[in-house]
């Protein structure tokens, strides 16, 4: 098992006031030994301004890290830093066993703008007469602000992994959760950060406990439970703050999730006797009713299938909470999990061919995936009491709330089981993540 | 000793507090008159009467309110119905009281699944209250799941406390 502290920030730039905005570090705990070898330059700074606002090449070589595909060379191995295509001795690469190699150069063209070109390699293409330019994976550049620095940073990871691996990167997204401090007045807080951690922004703090925060598929409001009038309530809040109650029936209001166009929401209400599924359309405010399981029995934690045909939810029907399928316009619904005592919280992977599930099995907690075409499971994690897994939009991660240390944290996993990460939390404890949908920013 | 054990341990003693305050209850009923008759005669200091007697019992049990549950499980052991009955007494005397039946879980499972258990718990004790005829509107159920533990810590001990169900009287 290799082991080893992503560090954010390599070089020196290290800015106190930042660092101390997260809430999370970020520590690969196993699978590095299946990563890529790449090179990310440390890109070179011309401009007025002493330096860049945060090291852009390094927020790149630490998403490659955190992905688990890719193990970004240190800088001080590097045999030589061209900040520019042309500059690049491939054979030096080549002889390390470097794949890829990241060059370019951040520019400041005026107050607060900034220019960013890079170039991305493959080493180990140029045969005999091949020119530097046919080397290239990738020639781009873009302009950015102090503000969106970091995203745009991420954004070329995004497309950086996309070139190297043929899948869409996921690093210029947002994660949701809820940390409890009980230390604090407001115990209870909803908090949206940059995948890496950075970025953090409290949306809502409170006396009372808060449950279960989900995205809209624009990323731009998340729906979440919230106890503030003594029990359950949803609530849709948008991430610039306008609020709105959307369930407050007597009874449970919990477990929303939004149909893949944005327009339903997917819920569990008890309002009529016991929990069970209901859709909201969230443009006429009307509900309805999608179960009817009847009195004693639990259903809840609905999700959508990708095609928005189908709600996955979680029944004890048969006893134990187990995972069942449902159409959106009802009917019956069929039981599609039968290993293990106890599995809840399924969603379906963005290709709709896996279940990422809590499963159970002789009393341990784990996230699992599931095969819809053949029902095979797969445990992915090995850490304790594993719960609300929410899948990376690209499908290649999942994040969850696991213990550690006496302490409820967040912990990452490969959706092939492979790559391991865990997130220990600062103060208090993390809880109940929600990874953002892609975002255009 | 944990709290669960004081709970028990308090169970012990007082249902035979309160099978007294009962039977009592049941002979004090049958002459009403005697009470009248009693008020003649001639008296040495009054002490508590009968009834007085009884509520003092009943509030002295009904001091624990607290049902805990099995993992996974929200069936009401035999062990409360004693306790229940205490207080059903209270609250079918006492109409105007409410009381909430605050259902609560153990963190294992995931949080959604056990907000829907803690309100089967919270649920499974309002059936017995109402089957010693406490109306159904003096009762409301709210569920915390398993977000406000009477343990933070994440072990077995702390799980025995946390699978509970806790009666709150308003008003």
């Amino acid at each position: 098992m290799m082991k080893s502290i992503a560090t954010f920030f390599l070089s020196c730039c290290l800015i106190a006031s930042v660092r101390a905005d997260i809430d999370i570090d970020i520590i690969i705990e196993e699978g590095m030994s299946m990563a890529r070898p790449v090179a990310v330059v440390p890109f070179n700074f011309s401009g007025t301004s002493a330096r860049p606002p945060h090291d852009f090449s390094a927020i790149i070589a630490n998403d490659l890290r955190r992905s688990g595909r890719f193990n970004p060379m240190a800088y001080n191995e590097m045999p030589e830093l061209p900040t520019d295509y042309r500059q690049v001795e491939i054979s030096k690469w080549k002889e390390r066993g470097i794949e890829a190699v990241v060059v370019g150069s951040v520019e400041e063209i005026s107050q607060d703008q900034f220019r960013i070109q890079y170039q991305l390699i493959d080493v180990f293409k140029p045969q005999a007469g091949i020119s530097a330019e046919q080397s290239l994976l990738l020639n781009k550049a873009a302009s950015t602000n102090t503000r969106s620095f970091r995203f745009v940073a991420h954004q070329v990871a995004d497309d950086i992994y996309e070139a190297l691996t043929g899948i869409k990167g996921a690093f210029a997204t947002r994660i949701a959760y809820v940390t409890v401090d009980r230390s604090l007045a407001t115990p209870y807080q909803l908090v949206m950060a940059d995948s890496d951690g950075y970025n953090r922004i409290s949306l809502f703090s409170s006396e009372e406990a808060l449950m279960s925060p989900v995205w809209s598929p624009d990323g731009k409001s998340i729906a979440y439970v919230s106890f503030e009038n003594g029990r359950s309530e949803i609530y849709l809040q948008q991430i610039t703050g306008q609020r709105t109650m959307i369930a407050a029936f007597p009874g449970i209001n919990s477990a929303p999730a939004f149909s893949p166009d944005g327009r339903k929401l997917a819920l569990t209400l008890s309002k009529d006797g016991n929990a069970e599924i209901y859709v909201l359309d969230l443009v006429t405010r009307q509900f309805r009713r999608l179960t009817n399981t009847g009195p004693n029995v639990i259903d809840t934690e609905p999700e959508f299938s990708p095609d928005g045909q189908w709600i996955l939810f979680t029944s004890d029907r048969g006893l134990r909470p187990q995972i069942y399928r449902v159409s959106v316009h009802g009917g019956r619904a069929e039981r599609i999990t039968f290993e293990g005592e106890y599995n809840a919280s399924a969603s379906y992977t963005p290709d709709g061919k896996s279940i990422i599930l809590v499963n159970r099995t002789d009393g341990v907690y784990h996230i699992a995936k599931q095969d819809v075409e053949t029902g095979t499971l797969q445990i992915l994690t090995d850490t304790m009491l594993d719960e609300s897994p929410s899948l990376a939009p690209n499908g290649t991660m999942v994040i969850y709330a696991t213990i550690q240390n006496g302490r409820q944290v967040l912990a990452q996993v490969s959706t092939d089981g492979r790559f391991k990460i865990r997130l220990p939390a600062k103060q208090g404890e993390v809880k109940a993540p929600a990874w953002s949908p892609y975002l255009i920013q | 000793m944990s709290i669960k054990g004081l709970g028990k341990s308090i169970l012990i003693t007082l249902p035979a507090l309160f099978l007294f305050a009962c039977s009592g209850s049941d002979t004090d009923t049958t002459p009403a008159t005697t009470d009248s008759q009693t008020t003649t005669q001639p008296q040495v200091p009054t002490g508590p009467t009968q009834a007085e007697l009884e509520a003092q019992a009943n509030a002295k049990m009904r001091e624990v309110r607290t049902v805990y549950f099995e993992f996974d499980d929200s069936t009401v052991k035999s062990e409360y119905q004693d306790l229940l009955k205490a207080h059903a007494w209270y609250l079918s005397k006492n109409p105007a009281v409410q009381v909430v039946v605050e259902g609560h879980c153990d963190e294992r499972g995931t949080p959604e699944y056990n907000l829907a258990l803690g309100e089967r718990r919270g649920n499974s004790v309002r059936d017995i209250l109402m089957s010693y005829g406490v109306t159904s509107a003096q009762i409301k159920v709210v569920s915390y799941g398993e977000e406000n533990p009477a343990n933070p810590a994440h072990n077995e001990s702390a799980w025995e406390e946390n699978r509970r169900a806790f009666l709150k009287y308003e008003g």
